[in-house]
């Protein structure tokens, strides 16, 4: 379908609405393309890696993003007067709303996203479920529809096949909610989920749908221009989550085929076409043990994830969205596009895993970062900068590539064993634990995973063959020893090669105030 | 000197002394023969190699309150260095027969989202006390042992910083 010629707008300076490693990425992105870049911060930014970054920065509020990242006439008005011609708007905060894109439209700022009408579409999960069913796209079977009675419901069970999951119409909480293996169950389950439902929500009208057996979380991801043309760029396999939050995912998935690779790239761009979709998007499935997968959603944005998708397809996808917002074609580097190797990301947070999950906000105090063959790092802070109380925990991403899946798996392990993250506590240790989980190790893995092997206590902090014991104790003895003999003064530190008094000279030399 | 070691719920008797170019580290009855370099310690971006019987290890220890915090290639541990009479000071502090009070801080700064007890309330161990919010995240700050809740410090939606007092627990 061409919609006929579409004006090229060149895209001279980006205004990035967002923060942290995203906005980052995207003055990357700028820079490589000689675009300008205008980064907005809030109070506590000030110091953030993206007005390091920028060729420009401007306040935008203070710290709760209601008063600042989230300020969509503000944040346009502020657009338009620094004579930004287009707002990339990340992930989170204001990438999926519609009425932010055409704000920008109707500013004459190009929204590097999709049209408001796509966002809208797909915004809705009942009305996107009902497009996608009329577009051929494969959803979960079932329907929102009440079932008066038993006699219906056992129909309606017998009509999609079990197990079935009863849910109440009003729920919520998993209230009124009862998963069915087999009819002989359907009756008491059928009962029991409408009392509870009426009980809970004073409504006991329940619906069926399939109940999916320990679905993986596979997704694509597409791409559209402005000439009517959407590509799938493969999948993500994206299962290992804590609580739907994803915490790695990997490319390509250990589970899908060529040929399934496939048939779910064509039901994406089938579900993307039906909005009129153009830009960077991601579908979500559900894929069951059996090879079937089911829509979820539409994301209408740049994922967090998508360097693993960039790292076996060789394609930029921040670029792509710049050049596709200013209305080139995708090109023939687009057909029928296959992924080459392995990657894996996974989402370093500043919070404990074994406390609880516990955000671990302060000051990053030391920062190494893993580096060498085949690693990249989408990283937000740096040495020395505060991690704050007031946004998303999430402080870097770690990609690595590899030929195939073992050799990125044993890379990311050598990476993980080269970064430093002190002063706060990360969830490192748990990607330790995972590489020593043989269910990972294989590519075994359902969206439930991570959770069950949390609560029974599975990925506990690995122990290293290498590691010694008692080497936590010899280093603090030994850092009590150097401090209490250079409070007195005493015989080690005069003794010492590589002196504390020589770091304390050293100290007071760059205080004299010269730079070199 | 000896001195006392304690990393989570093990205590050992640690000795250090110079030896030649390096250190002798004495952990209990296992003796380590430690060359350590340094870029001071304390600093920031300070690292230490440790090499341990010829084994290399890349760990950082800072001090906070009165625990070291070591970095290595497997996280963090909090260790304490004390000398065996403050140990001994402390353990008969803590010990039985001796009323506790024990004061709760906040180790993050926040906001205080509710407060789930009430001053002179019986709590048991695991038993939700405040909630506070950090981080977009809601974290229940819970009573670690079994006991009464003497004092509460702050209200809903105060904010709060690393070390302001939560509650007292007896």
């Amino acid at each position: 379908m061409t919609t006929g010629p579409v004006p090229t707008k060149r895209i001279r300076k980006v205004l990035i609405a967002n923060r942290g490693e995203i906005a980052v990425r995207v003055i990357r992105a700028c820079r490589e393309l000689g675009i300008r870049t205008v980064a907005i911060y809030s109070e506590p930014d000030r110091l953030g890696l993206p007005v390091l970054l920028a060729d420009e920065a401007y306040p935008i509020g203070p710290a709760p993003s209601r008063e600042s990242y989230l300020r969509a006439e503000a944040i346009v008005e502020l657009a338009v007067k620094v004579g930004a011609d287009a707002i990339h708007p990340g992930y989170g905060f204001l990438s999926e709303r519609a009425g932010f894109a055409r704000l920008c439209r109707d500013a004459g700022v190009t929204f590097i996203g999709p049209s408001p009408e796509s966002i809208d579409a797909m915004g809705s999960k009942v009305e996107s479920r009902r497009l996608m069913i009329k577009a051929g796209v494969p959803v979960v079977p079932g329907g929102q529809d009440p079932l008066p009675d038993l006699e219906s419901a056992a129909a309606f069970a017998e009509q999609i096949g079990y197990p079935v999951m009863i849910k109440a119409s009003a729920g919520g909480g998993g209230k009124g909610m009862r998963h069915v293996e087999r009819a002989a169950d359907l009756a008491s389950a059928y009962r029991a989920a409408r009392s509870e439902a009426g009980a809970s929500f004073g409504d006991d009208s329940v619906y069926i749908e399939k109940y999916i057996v320990d679905p993986r979380h596979v997704e694509i991801q597409v791409m559209g221009d402005l000439h009517g043309r959407v590509v799938s760029l493969g999948e993500r396999e994206c299962s290992l989550q804590r609580r739907h939050q994803k915490v790695v995912e990997e490319a390509p998935s250990p589970a899908v085929t060529p040929e399934l690779r496939r048939r779910m790239g064509a039901a994406a761009v089938m579900a993307a076409s039906a909005v009129g979709y153009s830009n960077a998007g991601t579908c979500e499935f559900l894929l069951a043990k059996d090879g079937n997968f089911y829509f979820l959603e539409m994301n209408t944005r740049l994922q967090v994830e998508h360097p693993v998708t960039e790292l076996v397809t060789g394609i930029d996808l921040v670029h792509t969205q710049i050049r596709v917002a200013e209305g080139e074609p995708l090109g023939a580097e687009f057909d029928d596009i296959q992924p080459h190797g392995h990657a894996i990301e996974v989402r370093l947070y500043a919070e404990d895993p074994y406390n609880r999950f516990t955000p671990s906000p302060g000051r990053i105090v030391r920062l190494r970062l893993p580096e060498g063959p085949g690693i990249r790092n989408d990283c937000g802070v740096y040495e020395g900068s505060e991690v704050s109380i007031h946004y998303d925990p999430m402080l870097a991403k770690l990609i690595v590539w590899a030929a195939d899946r073992e050799h990125a798996l044993r890379r990311l392990e050598r990476a993980l064993g080269e970064l430093r993250v002190e002063g706060i506590r990360t969830n490192v240790p748990l990607f330790r634990a995972l590489l020593a989980d043989a269910d990972f190790r294989s590519g075994n893995m359902d969206i439930g995973m991570l959770d069950r092997k949390m609560a029974a206590g599975e990925l506990k902090p690995a122990e290293d063959t290498d590691s010694l014991a008692d080497l936590p104790i010899i280093a603090a003895a030994l850092a009590h020893h150097e401090q209490a003999n250079r409070t007195i003064g005493g015989p080690a530190a005069s003794a010492g090669r590589r002196s504390v008094w020589a770091a304390a000279a050293r100290r007071e030399a760059l205080r004299g105030g010269s730079w070199s | 000197m000896e001195l006392i070691a304690r990393h989570g719920e093990r205590t050992e008797k640690v000795r250090v002394r110079r030896q030649g170019a390096g250190y002798e580290v004495v952990v209990g009855d296992r003796v380590y023969q430690v060359d350590a370099a340094n870029g001071g310690i304390g600093d920031i971006g300070g690292v230490r190699s440790l090499l341990i019987d010829g084994a290399q290890h890349e760990v950082s220890a800072r001090l906070d309150g009165e625990d070291w915090i070591v970095s290595g290639r497997h996280g963090a541990a909090a260790v304490s260095i004390t000398d065996p009479l403050t140990h001994l000071a402390a353990q008969t502090r803590g010990g039985k027969g001796g009323k506790r009070h024990r004061k709760v801080a906040a180790y993050m700064p926040g906001r205080v989202v509710a407060v789930l007890v009430q001053e002179g309330e019986t709590v048991t161990t695991g038993q939700g006390v405040i909630v506070l919010e950090a981080m977009k995240m809601e974290n229940e700050i819970r009573a670690e042992t079994d006991g009464t809740i003497a004092k509460i410090f702050v209200q809903p939606g105060q904010a709060v910083d690393t070390g302001t007092p939560l509650f007292e627990l007896d």
